[in-house]
């Protein structure tokens, strides 16, 4: 399979911090890779260079072979990156069509073309009961899958899903899981982020990217990750500060 | 001294003097705007009711607007709170929109009612220090009225910094202004507190409403370009900043008087906008400012 | 909302032809001239709009565009071009000062924004003033539009075809992938650049639709009027009173801008006559209230109310687990 997406030696500072430091990791096609990390970590930096919210200071990013290092968010979102946002980002005022049809209008300028197109993609994240609803004032469970449902209208390549199945029940995340491991059969390879090392990302990644302090620590298959003693430290050093504070 | 430098030297002083009045404005919308965080449009309508206040006491008990000020000072904290309770508290945390239309629904509350009482008429506050010839140094002179409200507006610009700065009060403000949702842990009281800045910054506007008074014709629309005036002074000082918004305001008098002595007086508003259109543009942090929030 | 297709059109057409009619029954020139600015001002709250609306963005600037229309087509006629061609020009003109303004202004957020919008109109407004060749504080003449005889009868008719213009690109954009993707910069930024939306681009188209417009009502006004001084046309009040109208009847919604206007601006006539020079009073209440009690605008809220009957109940979470059948989950 082709690589989709590469990071090479990329790094970002905000002030004097060092968000990112010199991370390079690259996926193939039809991938499902996650990268995981405890609070603070660095996954929604690396999220936000993808898809260029930020440009980094050094490094490079190549998307299917072109460099989109210094590509502006809606041109990288043209080239087909699509991402959702951690704290979930739905136009609230619009309807749940309506924010998916959003996505569906990079590539028809016809309502009912992207209605249709839409109305499709409701009806694989099984929501089409709740189409007809404002986006203000439904559950997480759903707004996490408007997050999912906009961006895959937009066709993308590549779609980022940051904290994804945070602050969602286990059976939640379960459902959401299974419907995140058919995203391939859309043509779409999945970059996710979590930060706990869940069991619901261990079973639906094909591999595991893992940050600390901005910093790569691992790689890998889920199975071998959470053996590694760098990964382990790395929690159980989060979760130490986290008592002692 | 060549008489080129002797001009130019004048008008800068006569822009420091003026610019200190320009400072207790933008130091009262810093404290409502930069540190409070509520878009006031009225800040120029609040000092023109400080104009009058002054100018009703001058007028009708004839007190010297050199003391009259502190009345206005007093009275539009008072009202400064009352138009908080009523009017900002419900909405503080909606959307900047629905703020600057609310300050500008008030602004035009104000100027109407004002001249719905008081007339479209111009008034102006002749005293004995505005009469009495300009105090000269030299190749010098300087406006005795003005260097008064500069004295005096120096004390007052002095004071709040040092309130700001020094008082339990003021360290509220600032850890309000740092981080809101933290500062109810700490045991402040943000709704006390943002009503008595809001107050605060009102009662500013309203002093120095009262000692531009001897030096300008009062009208009801008067203090309309001050509103403007006051986001240009906030934003050369960097956001947030009280100390910033006072070396903003000299700034802005010293600007607005060297435009009127090279290019003419009908210019200073003008260039005022031009000069806040390119700090916004080029440097958004102001130019003495630390970074916006 | 529903499209606008087919017979629908068609009556609308008829409404407006019909509403438009009644006035002229009244061969009154008071009348005439009131009824003249309600549709003007719907004209310009719908251009408003565009921007402020659909697209979100608080401009308190909209005279400049106002004004150059206004001075535009006063200056082109002076220069011996046929006064409709003048009135284009100038439109045109303040189109181009849309493109400008905007790219200045679009790079800044929230209360800045609409500062800078204000100073923009401001810096118009003095640069008129002191300038020679736009009259300064003495203005100049305005051509004549239509002839003397039935002077505000055509004046008021095209005011109400500039509002149907106005109007019909409001439907257009309401429905199109345009007025989506406003709305989406409106709600939130960066969701609408993450579905690849050019979002100063679309900004700026926006402002310019609407420039153009505003300053097709700038001509007109400064036509009716007959003279025009910094004053009259390029003060900030204008632009106070565009975006107010706009936003007491609903901004956004494609009836509120007319709402607003025949109920502002009869409301300001009729408190002329009793409180004079002070008839902003009644805005200024009327913002208070709106804000405070009716933040969507009358058409805004009518339009919520009915939609509550869409909200989700509280199931509306999607199926839990139920993805695939071969999942266990707990």
């Amino acid at each position: 399979m082709p690589t989709i997406l590469e990071l090479r030696n990329v790094s970002k500072r905000f002030g004097g911090l060092r968000a990112v430091k010199d991370v390079s990791f690259a996926m193939s096609e039809g991938e499902i890779v996650f990268v995981i990390g405890p609070n603070g970590a660095g996954k929604t930096t690396v999220f936000n260079l993808i898809s260029g919210f930020f440009h980094p200071e050094e490094g490079t990013i190549l998307f299917r072979g072109q460099d989109i290092t210094r590509v502006k968010p809606h041109a990288s979102a043209r080239m087909g990156v699509g991402r959702t946002f951690q704290i979930v980002k739905p136009l609230p005022s619009l309807t749940v069509l309506q924010n998916v049809m959003l996505g569906a209008f990079m590539h028809t300028g016809h309502l009912h073309q992207a209605e249709d197109d839409a109305a499709k993609i409701l009806d694989f994240l099984q929501m089409s009961h709740i189409k007809n609803f404002l986006a203000r004032g439904l559950p997480l469970a759903a707004l996490k899958r408007l997050e999912i449902a906009r961006a895959l209208a937009t066709k993308p390549k590549l779609i980022l899903l940051d904290e994804v199945v945070s602050g969602l029940t286990t059976g939640e995340a379960l459902a959401l899981a299974d419907l995140i491991k058919r995203l391939p059969e859309w043509g779409v390879s999945v970059v996710g982020g979590v930060e706990h090392v869940m069991q619901v990302v261990m079973k639906i990644s094909d591999r595991v990217v893992v940050l600390d302090y901005g910093a790569k620590i691992a790689e890998g298959k889920p199975a071998d990750v959470v053996k590694d003693p760098a990964v382990i430290e790395a929690y159980l050093g989060a979760k130490y500060k986290e008592m002692v504070h | 001294m060549p008489r080129f430098l002797t001009d130019f030297l004048q008008a800068g002083m006569d822009g420091l003097l003026t610019g200190a009045l320009y400072a207790l404005i933008g130091m009262g919308l810093a404290l409502i705007f930069g540190v409070m965080r509520i878009v006031n449009f009225a800040h120029g309508a609040f000092l023109m009711v400080g104009m009058y206040v002054s100018w009703i006491l001058f007028d009708k008990l004839q007190l010297n607007p050199y003391i009259g000020f502190l009345a206005s000072g007093l009275f539009l904290f008072a009202f400064g709170w009352g138009v908080y309770k009523l009017l900002i508290q419900p909405i503080r945390d909606r959307s900047d929109f629905m703020q600057i239309l609310m300050t500008t629904g008030i602004a035009l509350i104000l100027v109407d009612s004002i001249q719905l009482k008081f007339g479209a008429d111009y008034h102006q506050t002749i005293i004995d220090l505005t009469n009495r010839p300009p105090f000269g140094f030299g190749p010098f002179t300087l406006n005795r009225a003005a260097l008064m409200s500069f004295g005096i507006a120096g004390v007052f610009i002095v004071g709040l910094q040092q309130f700001v700065v020094r008082s339990r009060t003021g360290q509220a403000l600032r850890a309000i202004a740092q981080n809101r949702e933290v500062a109810p842990l700490m045991g402040i009281n943000v709704t006390l507190i943002q009503g008595f800045s809001f107050a605060l910054g009102i009662a500013m506007a309203g002093l120095a409403g009262g000692l531009l008074l001897p030096a300008l014709y009062l009208f009801p629309s008067v203090g309309e370009d001050y509103t403007l005036k006051a986001f240009v002074i906030v934003v050369l000082g960097g956001m947030g900043s009280i100390e910033g918004a006072a070396i903003g305001g000299l700034v802005l008098g010293v600007t607005e008087s060297l435009t009127s002595a090279y290019l003419g007086q009908q210019w200073a508003l003008a260039v005022d906008f031009v000069l806040f259109l390119l700090v916004l543009s080029l440097k958004p942090s102001g130019i003495f400012g630390r970074q916006r929030a | 909302m529903s499209a606008l297709r087919g017979w629908r059109i068609f009556a609308l057409l008829g409404v407006t032809l019909a509403f438009a009619a009644v006035p002229l029954l009244v061969p009154n020139d008071y009348v005439l001239q009131v009824v003249f600015r309600i549709m003007l001002f719907a004209a310009l709250g719908l251009a408003w709009n565009l921007v402020g609306g659909y697209a979100g963005q608080l401009s308190l600037g909209h005279v400049a565009f106002f004004g150059v229309g206004a001075y535009g087509m006063a200056m082109f006629h002076a220069r011996h071009v046929p006064v409709w061609l003048a009135v284009f020009l100038a439109a045109c003109v303040a189109t181009g000062f849309a493109a400008v303004i905007g790219s200045v202004v679009f790079r800044l957020r929230g209360p800045y924004f609409t500062l800078s919008t204000i100073a923009f109109g401001e810096v118009l407004r003095l640069t008129a003033t002191n300038l020679v060749s736009t009259g300064g504080a003495i203005g100049l003449s305005t051509p004549a539009l239509f002839p003397p005889k039935a002077f505000w009868k055509m004046f008021y008719l095209s005011a109400v075809a500039l509002a149907f213009v106005c109007f019909l690109v409001n439907a257009w954009t309401s429905r199109s992938r345009f007025g989506y993707y406003l709305m989406a910069i409106r709600e939130d930024e960066e969701t609408a650049s993450a579905v690849g939306i050019d979002t100063a681009n679309y900004k700026l188209r926006a402002l310019m639709v609407s420039a153009f417009l505003t300053a097709l009502g700038g001509a007109l006004y400064g036509s009716a009027f007959q003279f025009i001084v910094p004053d009259s046309v390029l003060t900030v009040e204008i632009s106070v009173q565009i975006a107010i109208i706009t936003m007491l009847g609903g901004a956004g919604t494609l009836l509120g801008p007319v709402v607003g206007a025949v109920l502002l601006l009869s409301a300001s006539e009729l408190f002329k006559n009793k409180f004079q020079e002070s008839h902003l009073l009644i805005y200024g209440i009327l913002i208070v209230v709106v804000v405070l009690f009716l933040p969507e605008g009358i058409v805004g809220g009518l339009q919520s109310l009915l939609q509550r009957k869409a909200k989700p109940p509280a199931n509306a979470a999607p199926a839990a687990g139920s993805a695939a059948p071969a999942q266990g989950g707990d």
